[in-house]
């Protein structure tokens, strides 16, 4: 999603600081900038590496997964399936999140410590995902929970972050400085996966009866979770292709497919039936390729740059970004996640219904 | 080099283009099939010169079915192959021939001001490319100065939309000064920390500013990779991200079937009792030559076109070829590149990047609080080591003091103008009576500022100096001596008794003789012409197809 590349280093060494008229600030000498480079990147594998380990040692034992603790089933029933579904789905744009987090802050030389909290929120998101897609258990985990939420308060922290970097440049919230400064739809994505994850607690942790987030009814919150996330990243993508002025026609795929994607998914909630249904999931289906197929046309957009995958240290950073259009997939899978939780809900309700 | 090949050897001493082939600029050690011609068949255009005019009429005209060929007496550079980070290689691309240089301000010619390579001077020009403001056309009688252009603004608005199209040239969404405008092709590049210095200058005094119309790419197109910041740009793009005459218009124009003959000096253009051109005399691998042509166009810049002009008299022309007027080589302008500099506490290195990547027009625009006619702009300046070293030396630093003074090379920082220089027909190109290594005589060029140029000069040096102070900068100095551009030898009117050509560049006393390139300006405005010379070049091209439809060639 953050396809955005933050400043050359040396355009953020000298960018005013609020109040508009830059003030003499001495810059640190190139080494410390390069320490700051490697703390950062440390910081960020070691966070990651942390909350691999927090999930490993957390990981639900077989013994306990077996475990039928008000009885549920083996497999923990559907909606601890649609539960971790959606924490796969939370996986995915946690990893699309950290890959691109990773390139574009070094870019931007982690000038300032907090730039590695995304590593961080990202590493721990994807970790708590995968620990509760191998979770059998129907509740919520307190890692888990904890995870997700601090993902989407980063994700808050850092648009406003984002904010302020494109709005004390000079010129504040122009066409400019939403090209170069750092892009504001970007933080959204870590705190999506936020949602995401915290979503997949709640269905998988319900009381009895239709799964509900926030007292609203999970399925339906999850369409329109996916499918605003699919909407916001194509604001993004029009953003920031428009600044690539749409020179390849395949660049108008992620602007035009997944927002109708969104649009049938959407019409499920005021047109359902298995028709429309079906339709919404070939659409997401549709949306998760283009994600990936995103991703090739970004390889072969590096290979355009000057001296191209021969010189991908400086083409990876320059050109078009890879680990972004990923996050098309896993909004999608989140998509299907919520359509197959309608279809199971749907299915529980006809058979409680018989069953009175 | 060791290519046995003909073509393969140093481009500078031995022409590339010829046996069917011209070098291919987006491959090193590439070719691309080349249509030539023999010389003793007429062909339809002959063009002296293959820069901003020359090179993109040939492209117009060949596109339009008409054979050309087109001389041009530099190389025929491949700059992926052939362009070094080096300043000092670099003045390969300058035109550094003898001239004579007299008057109030004898002129510094060389670097910013003059090319020798085919693609001329745009292979190393800055890719400022900006359009006049409409009052310009019409400056006497709509501002009260200078000449009127016998062109509309609003067909010339045309034209600038097409040579923006062809350039690909990277703006601002949104341009804030002069009547709408089509949307510039591709996305303005980022600013660097000099051009945010300008941004911040600006605003701190109120005036609008704007990331510059470049014609350098954003986006890959073609061939061509996005700029890679690389901030060598006025010595020559070794990426193919700058378009240039070299990379743009030729390419189109081979294609199309026009000849290229690189490393042919042109020396004079020959004329029949009936007072027609009948082709060119030049100079090629030792030897002179003639081709003959049904048409001659000359673009060689406002010094060497009134120079071969001047050089073509016969005993019909006594004064030189189209110079009924009197006026060839006269109305020389140059514009106000004059520059304040200071230092920022904070590392800038504003040699990152393309060099004017943030300009304001505002004193083009606005009117009131001048003492001055016309108009100028400034932009942030990225000067290269040994330009710095100069420009300092210039303020009498040198030994210890230029030193210190170069250490602090990452800290420096400076906006520059590009003023508009009035019209006057003692500022003129006229023939020396010395000769070059070909045996033409050299020209004598004489300069001189008037008053309204002081006025303008003191006026930009104050509004700037306070800008750069408003943006952080200190000690504060001003650069005084510098100029840039050249145009307005041959100028273009309405009546032949006070201009050489007429709207569609050709001459009003050799009907089959053309100028098209920045001596047929009137006036030069406050903008770099580089813009305006291709919109010109693109009208006389198609003037010239709608004329030979009529059977008025």
């Amino acid at each position: 999603m953050t396809m955005a590349l933050l400043p050359l280093t040396a355009l953020d060494a000298v960018r005013p600081p609020p109040g508009g008229v830059p003030a003499g600030v001495a810059r640190d000498p190139l080494g410390a900038g390069r320490r700051r480079v490697r703390n950062g990147l440390l910081a960020g594998l070691g966070g990651v590496a942390a909350a691999a380990a927090l999930a490993w040692v957390l990981r639900p034992g077989p013994s306990r997964a077996a475990g039928t603790d008000d009885g549920a089933p083996d497999d923990g029933g559907s909606t601890v399936r649609a539960g971790r579904r959606l924490n796969r789905a939370a996986a995915l744009l946690g990893a699309s999140v950290l890959a691109d987090s990773a390139v574009e802050h070094y870019r931007g030389s982690f000038h300032n410590p907090a730039m590695i909290t995304p590593l961080l929120a990202s590493g721990a998101t994807i970790a708590a995902s995968l620990h509760g897609s191998l979770d059998r258990r129907p509740r919520a985990h307190r890692f888990r929970d904890a995870t997700y939420a601090a993902a989407a308060l980063t994700g808050i922290a850092g648009t406003a972050f984002h904010l302020c970097n494109v709005t004390r440049r000079p010129g504040g919230l122009s066409w400019l400085n939403l090209f170069y400064g750092a892009p504001i739809g970007a933080p959204a994505a870590i705190g999506l996966a936020g949602l995401l994850g915290f979503a997949a607690e709640r269905v998988r942790h319900g009381p009895d009866g239709p799964p509900s987030v926030a007292g609203l009814p999970a399925p339906q919150v999850l369409t329109v979770l996916s499918a605003a996330g699919i909407l916001g990243t194509v604001a993004e993508t029009a953003l920031l292709h428009f600044r690539g002025a749409y020179h390849n026609p395949a660049m108008y795929l992620p602007v035009t497919i997944p927002p109708a994607a969104a649009a049938v998914l959407l019409r499920t909630l005021w047109h359902d039936g298995p028709g429309p249904r079906r339709a919404a999931r070939l659409a997401m289906r549709a949306t998760a390729g283009l994600g990936l197929l995103g991703t090739g046309f970004h390889a072969f957009g590096v290979h355009r740059n000057m001296g191209g995958w021969g010189n991908w240290r400086q083409n990876i950073l320059n050109g078009p970004p890879l680990p972004a259009p990923p996050s098309y997939t896993a909004l999608a899978f989140a998509g299907l996640a919520a359509l197959a939780l309608r279809d199971e809900v749907a299915g529980s309700g006809r058979e409680q219904g018989d069953g009175r | 080099m060791s290519d046995e090949r003909p073509g393969g050897g140093d481009p500078a001493e031995a022409p590339r283009a010829c046996h069917g082939r011209a070098p291919d600029v987006f491959v090193p050690g590439g070719w691309v099939p080349m249509r030539e011609h023999g010389e003793d068949e007429p062909v339809d255009f002959a063009i002296v010169g293959t820069g901003a005019g020359g090179g993109t009429l040939a492209c117009k005209l060949a596109e339009a079915g008409f054979s050309v060929v087109a001389f041009d007496a530099g190389a025929y550079w491949r700059p992926l192959e052939d362009f070094a980070s080096d300043e000092m290689e670099q003045q390969k691309l300058y035109w550094t021939d003898d001239r004579l240089c007299d008057g109030e301000l004898p002129l510094k010619l060389g670097a910013n001001n003059s090319g020798k390579a085919v693609g001329g001077s745009t292979v190393h020009f800055a890719m400022v490319s900006l359009r006049f403001r409409p009052d310009w056309f019409k400056s006497r009688s709509r501002l009260g100065y200078g000449a009127d252009w016998p062109i509309d603004w609003r067909e010339m608005w045309r034209y600038y939309a097409e040579v923006e199209r062809a350039l690909q040239i990277s703006g601002p969404v949104t341009y804030p000064w002069g009547p709408k405008r089509p949307r510039y092709p591709r996305r303005p590049h980022e600013l660097n920390a000099a051009a945010q210095v300008l941004a911040a200058g600006a605003e701190a005094l109120g005036i609008g500013w704007s990331s510059t119309p470049l014609a350098t790419l954003s986006s890959p197109h073609g061939k061509a990779p996005p700029c890679v910041y690389r901030g060598f740009c006025v010595t020559g793009c070794s990426t193919n991200a700058k378009q240039s005459v070299l990379n743009t218009w030729l390419p189109r124009a081979l294609a199309a079937g026009a000849e290229i003959r690189d490393l042919a000096m042109v020396g004079r253009v020959e004329t029949d009792r009936r007072g027609l051109a009948t082709g060119v005399h030049y100079c090629r691998e030792g030897r002179w030559r003639f081709q003959r042509a049904l048409n001659v166009v000359v673009a060689g810049y406002a010094i060497e076109t009134p120079r071969l002009l001047l050089n073509s008299a016969s005993g019909l022309f006594p004064d030189g070829l189209a110079n009924s007027s009197g006026l060839v080589g006269r109305n020389l302008m140059v514009q106000l590149n004059q520059a304040v500099w200071g230092r920022m506490d904070r590392e800038v290195r504003s040699y990152k990047g393309p060099p004017s990547l943030a300009l304001t027009e505002h004193w083009n625009y606005t009117d009131e609080g001048k003492d001055f006619h016309g108009g100028y702009c400034y932009m942030s300046q990225g000067p290269l080591p040994i330009v710095w070293a100069r420009t300092l030396s210039g303020r009498g630093l040198w030994g210890e003091a230029l030193m210190r003074e170069m250490a602090d090379y990452n800290h420096s920082v400076g906006l520059k103008m590009v003023g508009e220089c009035l019209p006057d027909e003692r500022n003129r190109v006229t023939l020396a009576d010395e000769t070059d290594r070909y045996g033409l005589r050299i020209p004598r060029i004489t300069y001189g500022f008037g008053d309204n140029e002081k006025r303008m000069i003191r006026h930009a040096l104050d509004f700037m100096g306070r800008a750069l102070e408003a943006a952080g900068a200190r000690g504060v100095w001003e650069q005084d001596d510098d100029t840039c551009h050249l145009n307005g030898t041959a100028r273009m009117g309405e009546d032949p008794a006070t201009s050489v050509v007429n709207a569609d560049c050709r001459s009003w006393d050799v009907p089959n003789l053309w100028i098209c390139d920045g001596s047929v300006f009137p006036t030069v405005g406050g903008v770099n012409p580089s813009l305006t010379i291709q919109a010109v070049a693109c009208r006389t091209g198609d003037r010239i197809a709608a004329l030979a439809r009529r059977g008025e060639l």
